[in-house]
């Protein structure tokens, strides 16, 4: 993660010092500072210094998911084996290591989500940036798969996939949060079987044959 | 329900799915039972042999969509023949070949959880996609240099599935061994922890290790080496071994002399733990057995490993001794040792099961009482079948509601059937020794 943040914010200091402050505030009162004026005095700045980088707390929340997500994507890139990889064996493998990545945060993110109640409330606005940048990976993804014709094409439900996968994140990181298994087994076990069930229901299936036979009964009769 | 095995899509993920599709095969083998009685008003010929095609279809299909314990009992079932008409046997000897599997992401990441390093960066060459699937855990092969690995990977979160799939496969296991469920509570309690140990890697090499070493000096084995600084609790990574399966080696028509070298080399390997190690490798089917070119047997995995109580060991090989069956007395004792009869029976029931058991024994110790015993006899098997069908459909065998035979026995039991039915493949004969306390 640390590495991550520096990536980001490689060009000043300020932002890298107002993101590890906020991470460490977080792990150290279990909570978000209570106003960014206690939270700038506390980082000696200036309160006026702290708009130039982030508007508001949320801002700084949206930025680490970004961070988080861009550090598995370098992963990723890094393994050879990843290109070799067919579409779903990209999904399965973007999800392991993304779950890796929330790992070395985990407390941090316990803190701000644990609580299932406040996980609704705060994720969508937390994560909408993240979200974006997912989606892109995820229609590049789809688009792959039915070139590869591991995804099936399917009017008006084929451009509704991305949000399917992004439904299946959200599930990946409530179960994690609630995981307890040593090592996280269980969520391992959650993400492989999830995505085999998702790309399943996306590949062509008896589904589409029996709907193709329906409408050449309706249009032949 | 195809022949073919079907190529697996999802698998079952949470415990309410799992169960869902055990009710669904339970409902299916109902269905088949009725379907069965139906027909079987309209043509009272008709035997029970479809009936059991039928169930044993269902039932598979729906077992090799559970990984780990669910599909190790399957392969359990299809061990104990004497237990199960053909027609299940022939449907479950497939789940010891094939099962669905891992993708090769959740391999990557076992491995990077493991040893912080990815299979390519350990090993020259890696299998993208498994080689072999054994229940909980699948094979790929890995080279370094000029040596081959074959490197054994256990599925994630399987130790924590064992104790819920045992109690999902109740009520079918209830139904089909034509058991009530006292008995089988009996005998779960030593499924469940020989399936724990199962999922213990780290165990695993250590046995493997005493057993392969104890066993170095028997001819004609060969077991592989184990290596740890390749292995944890979810990964073993041992040597190679090439060769070919019983039924693969049976179709190149080997001559007599050679079947009989590796099934004596099999036999004799089974003394040796049974009667001096105390414990023994007690998963003796085909896929763990593999005849290399040079005319060795190859042994590998050695997850289930019953280790074999002394007192039970006693009472247990009492039995094979050929007078013994004259010696009311001294069996009796033995009978209520290793809690065939106790003192719940009735006087009725005491004697009908001796008679029962002595027939039994006297049957299944028939190798032990001949200097050579030749194993491709098919008449011996099928009188154990029979004896088995029988028992089985005896009102009052059904009738009695205890737990017959101690726990231990059961491993054992299946360990015995396990190498007769292999020396039955290999149609070998075999110089079938005993322990010198039982000449």
């Amino acid at each position: 993660m640390d590495t991550a943040v520096e990536k980001k914010t490689g060009k000043k200091d300020y932002k890298k010092l107002i993101l590890e402050g906020f991470i460490s505030h977080v792990l150290e009162h279990g909570k978000e500072p209570t106003s960014i004026f206690k939270f700038a005095k506390d980082l000696k700045i200036k309160e006026s210094d702290f708009y130039n980088y982030f508007t508001s707390f949320e801002s700084i929340k949206t930025s680490i998911w970004v961070a988080l997500f861009d550090e598995t994507l370098r992963q990723l890139e890094e393994q050879e084996v990843y290109k070799e990889y067919a579409v779903r064996e990209k999904f399965l493998s973007f999800l392991f290591t993304w779950v890796e990545e929330l790992k070395k945060n985990r407390s941090y993110l316990l803190s701000l989500y644990g609580d299932k109640v406040a996980t609704f409330k705060k994720l969508p606005g937390d994560t909408r940036e993240f979200k974006e940048k997912f989606s892109d990976f995820a229609s590049e993804l789809i688009m792959e798969g039915k070139e590869t014709q591991e995804i099936a094409t399917r009017p008006l439900l084929t451009e509704k996939y991305d949000e399917a996968l992004w439904l299946q994140v959200a599930f990946v990181f409530r179960y994690w949060l609630d995981d307890t298994s040593p090592r996280f087994e269980k969520t391992d076990a959650a993400i492989e079987k999830s995505v085999n069930f998702a790309f399943d229901l996306m590949g062509k299936s008896a589904l589409d044959s029996f709907l193709d036979f329906a409408k050449f009964l309706y249009q032949t009769k | 329900m195809s022949d073919k095995v079907k190529e697996q899509g999802s698998i079952p993920v949470s415990k309410v799915q799992r169960a869902a599709k055990f009710i669904s095969t339970g409902a299916k083998v109902g269905g088949n039972y009725v379907k069965h009685y139906a027909k079987k008003m309209v043509n009272p010929a008709l035997n029970r042999e479809e009936l059991h095609q039928n169930n044993a279809s269902d039932i598979y299909n729906s077992l090799s969509e559970l990984k780990g314990s669910a599909l190790k009992v399957a392969q359990m079932m299809s061990m104990d023949k004497n237990l199960l008409p053909r027609a299940y046997q022939d449907k479950f000897s497939m789940a010891q070949y094939t099962a669905p599997p891992l993708s090769y992401p959740l391999v990557v990441k076992t491995f990077q959880k493991h040893f912080q390093k990815t299979p390519e960066q350990l090993f020259d060459t890696f299998s993208r996609s498994a080689i072999n699937a054994a229940s909980i855990g699948q094979v790929h092969q890995a080279t370094q240099g000029v040596k081959t690995f074959a490197v054994k990977i256990q599925y994630p979160g399987v130790g924590d599935s064992v104790s819920s799939d045992l109690k999902l496969v109740k009520p079918i296991a209830l139904r089909l061994l034509n058991m009530n469920e006292q008995e089988l509570n009996h005998y779960m309690q030593e499924v469940e922890e020989r399936l724990l140990e199962e999922t213990d890697y780290t165990l695993e090499i250590k046995r493997s290790r005493e057993i392969s070493e104890s066993c170095s000096t028997i001819p004609n084995l060969r077991f592989p080496k184990y290596y740890d600084s390749l292995s944890s609790d979810r990964i073993i990574t041992m040597d190679w071994l090439e060769g070919k399966h019983i039924k693969e080696w049976m179709e190149t028509n080997p001559s007599q002399v050679q079947r009989n070298r590796i099934g004596q080399a099999l036999w004799d390997f089974y003394h040796h733990q049974v009667h001096n190690l105390k414990q023994v490798h007690a998963d003796p089917h085909p896929g763990n057995f593999i005849i290399q070119e040079d005319g060795t047997l190859g042994i590998i995995d050695f997850g289930c490993v019953k280790v074999i109580p002394e007192d039970f060991y006693k009472g247990y090989f009492s039995l094979i001794k050929k007078d013994l069956l004259i010696k009311e007395e001294e069996l009796n004792q033995i009978f209520y040792d290793l809690e065939f009869i106790s003192d719940k029976d009735s006087e009725e029931e005491k004697n009908y099961f001796k008679s029962i058991f002595s027939e039994m024994i006297t049957l299944l110790g028939t190798p032990f009482h001949v200097e050579k015993f030749d194993f491709s006899n098919n008449e011996f098997f099928n009188e154990i079948f029979q004896l088995g069908d029988r028992i089985a459909n005896d009102k009052m065998f059904k009738k009695s509601n205890q737990a017959r035979g101690s726990r231990h026995g059961l491993y054992v039991n299946r360990t015995y059937f396990g190498i007769y039915n292999l020396l039955n493949q290999l149609k070998a004969e075999i110089v079938t020794t005993k322990p010198d306390w039982l000449i």
